[in-house]
């Protein structure tokens, strides 16, 4: 998709100089012009996020609605001193997205157990396989520790974390035993959590 | 339970990348509300993954979503803002409460005697203060009986709004899937409004007056800014 032309990138240099902290402080004590200064930076983002999530415009705008009255409502509990602002928006908005994917449960009840029996050995000696994420934007420690991994884990944990996949979506995706996938994700978690630490 | 810093930090893990189901992600939301190690471990994950949103393609609202947003937060931040205008409604009324037992007590002294219109409690009913959602002054009142057919909306002071606006009155109950129009209100004007096609009114009910196009809003819910917004009050 290319990037949408009314603002080429000027959201990037708007998130460095806007003061989300500030914006949520004035939040806290009520100031609603506030919140819509936070919208105006970030809305587009964060509708980018929930919607890789969620999979559906309506259902990403319901979660956009949801989470910035949780920035409403929750103002008050940001703690600068364990996060920054945007981080902590963000958060609020992938959580928002999460839990409505996980709850509405997607996937047609899949029977874990089931799948990892049927899939066996079977996908042990596929082509190997390839990458199914591009990184476009500048990461900076992330990229280099995702490109320790070894293109499993990496594409795992990636649909994971952008497109909201749950095991066995994952699973799906990537043609692999779902047994496989979540040792992956553990051991991808795993070494990711060293190599960043 | 003896838990292992791997198995927290795979936990938490898991938790941020979104891969554990929903009963899951609800035990460690509790879980993580009493265990310090387990929301450290969460904030960690986040703030390291966090740079990976910057790969997703922005995407613009439908310019709804603002309003409606906008609209939530006036209605989620009323419930405790009309308490102080009505406290001071309710000081009027006792006001008048003394005066009425004073005149009560003159007549009675006079020997003109009315004891069964006089001593009638008044009608219960619901009170409603809008007031501006910025700076809580309160514009208008709403009355009606408990049983009523009618409301009355009584402007509390003059206001302007530009030639091509109208202002459009409002309310929605609690369960109700979106608020239904009471008709166009003219600034300074009090205005008798039916209620007898709605169902009826209830504490905590939302009343709330917002600035429309010329013939008032082109769809069935509010286009524009709230300027004045409250909830029902039962009165005793």
């Amino acid at each position: 998709m290319p990037a949408s032309p009314a603002s080429p990138d000027s959201s990037r240099t708007d998130a460095a100089s806007f003061d989300y902290e500030a914006a949520l402080a004035a939040c806290a004590s009520g100031e609603q012009q506030a919140l819509h200064r936070i919208y105006q930076h970030e809305s587009r983002r964060l509708l980018g996020v929930a919607l890789r999530i969620v999979r559906d415009r309506a259902l990403a705008e319901d979660v956009l609605h949801d989470a910035f009255m949780n920035v409403w409502t929750k103002a008050a509990s940001f703690d600068a001193t364990r996060g920054s602002g945007r981080g902590w928006i963000h958060t609020l908005v992938r959580n928002q997205a999460l839990s409505v994917v996980r709850t509405s449960g997607r996937e047609v009840s899949v029977d874990e157990e089931m799948i990892e029996a049927i899939e066996g050995e079977a996908v042990a000696n596929a082509a190997p396989m390839a990458e199914a994420f591009e990184i476009s934007a500048d990461i900076g420690r992330l990229d280099e520790c995702l490109h320790r991994l070894d293109v499993t884990k990496r594409n795992s944990i990636m649909l994971a974390y952008l497109d909201g996949c749950s095991h066995s979506e994952i699973a799906k995706r990537l043609n692999a035993p779902l047994g496989s996938v979540k040792a992956w994700i553990k051991r991808g978690l795993l070494s990711l959590r060293e190599c960043m630490a | 339970m003896n838990e292992s810093a791997d198995d927290l930090h795979l936990l938490a893990g898991e938790y941020v990348i979104g891969t554990l189901s929903a009963a899951s992600r609800a035990d460690v939301e509790a879980r993580m509300k009493n265990d310090g190690a387990l929301r450290t471990a969460i904030e960690m994950w986040e703030e390291k993954l966090a740079p990976l949103s910057e790969l997703v393609e922005p995407v613009e609202p439908s310019a709804a979503l603002w309003s409606r947003i906008e609209s939530s937060v006036a209605a989620k931040s009323v419930p405790r803002a009309p308490v102080k205008p009505t406290a001071s409604w309710w000081n009027s009324l006792n006001l008048w409460r003394g005066l009425a037992a004073s005149g009560f007590a003159t007549a009675a002294f006079m020997g003109v005697v009315v004891i069964t219109k006089i001593a009638q409690p008044p009608a219960p009913g619901y009170m409603v203060v809008l007031v501006g959602p910025q700076d809580k002054s309160p514009g208008w009142v709403v009355q009606a009986g408990t049983n009523s057919q009618q409301a009355r909306l009584i402007p509390l002071g003059k206001m302007e709004i530009p030639g091509d606006k109208s202002l459009q009155f409002w309310t929605k109950g609690d369960n109700w899937k979106g608020p239904v129009s009471l008709g166009l209100v003219k600034p300074g004007q009090s205005l008798e409004i039916p209620l007898d096609k709605l169902p009826p009114l209830q504490a905590n009910q939302l009343f709330e007056i917002t600035l429309e196009p010329s013939n008032g809003s082109p769809i069935d819910r509010p286009t524009g800014p709230i300027l004045f917004i409250g909830r029902a009050v039962k009165i005793i």
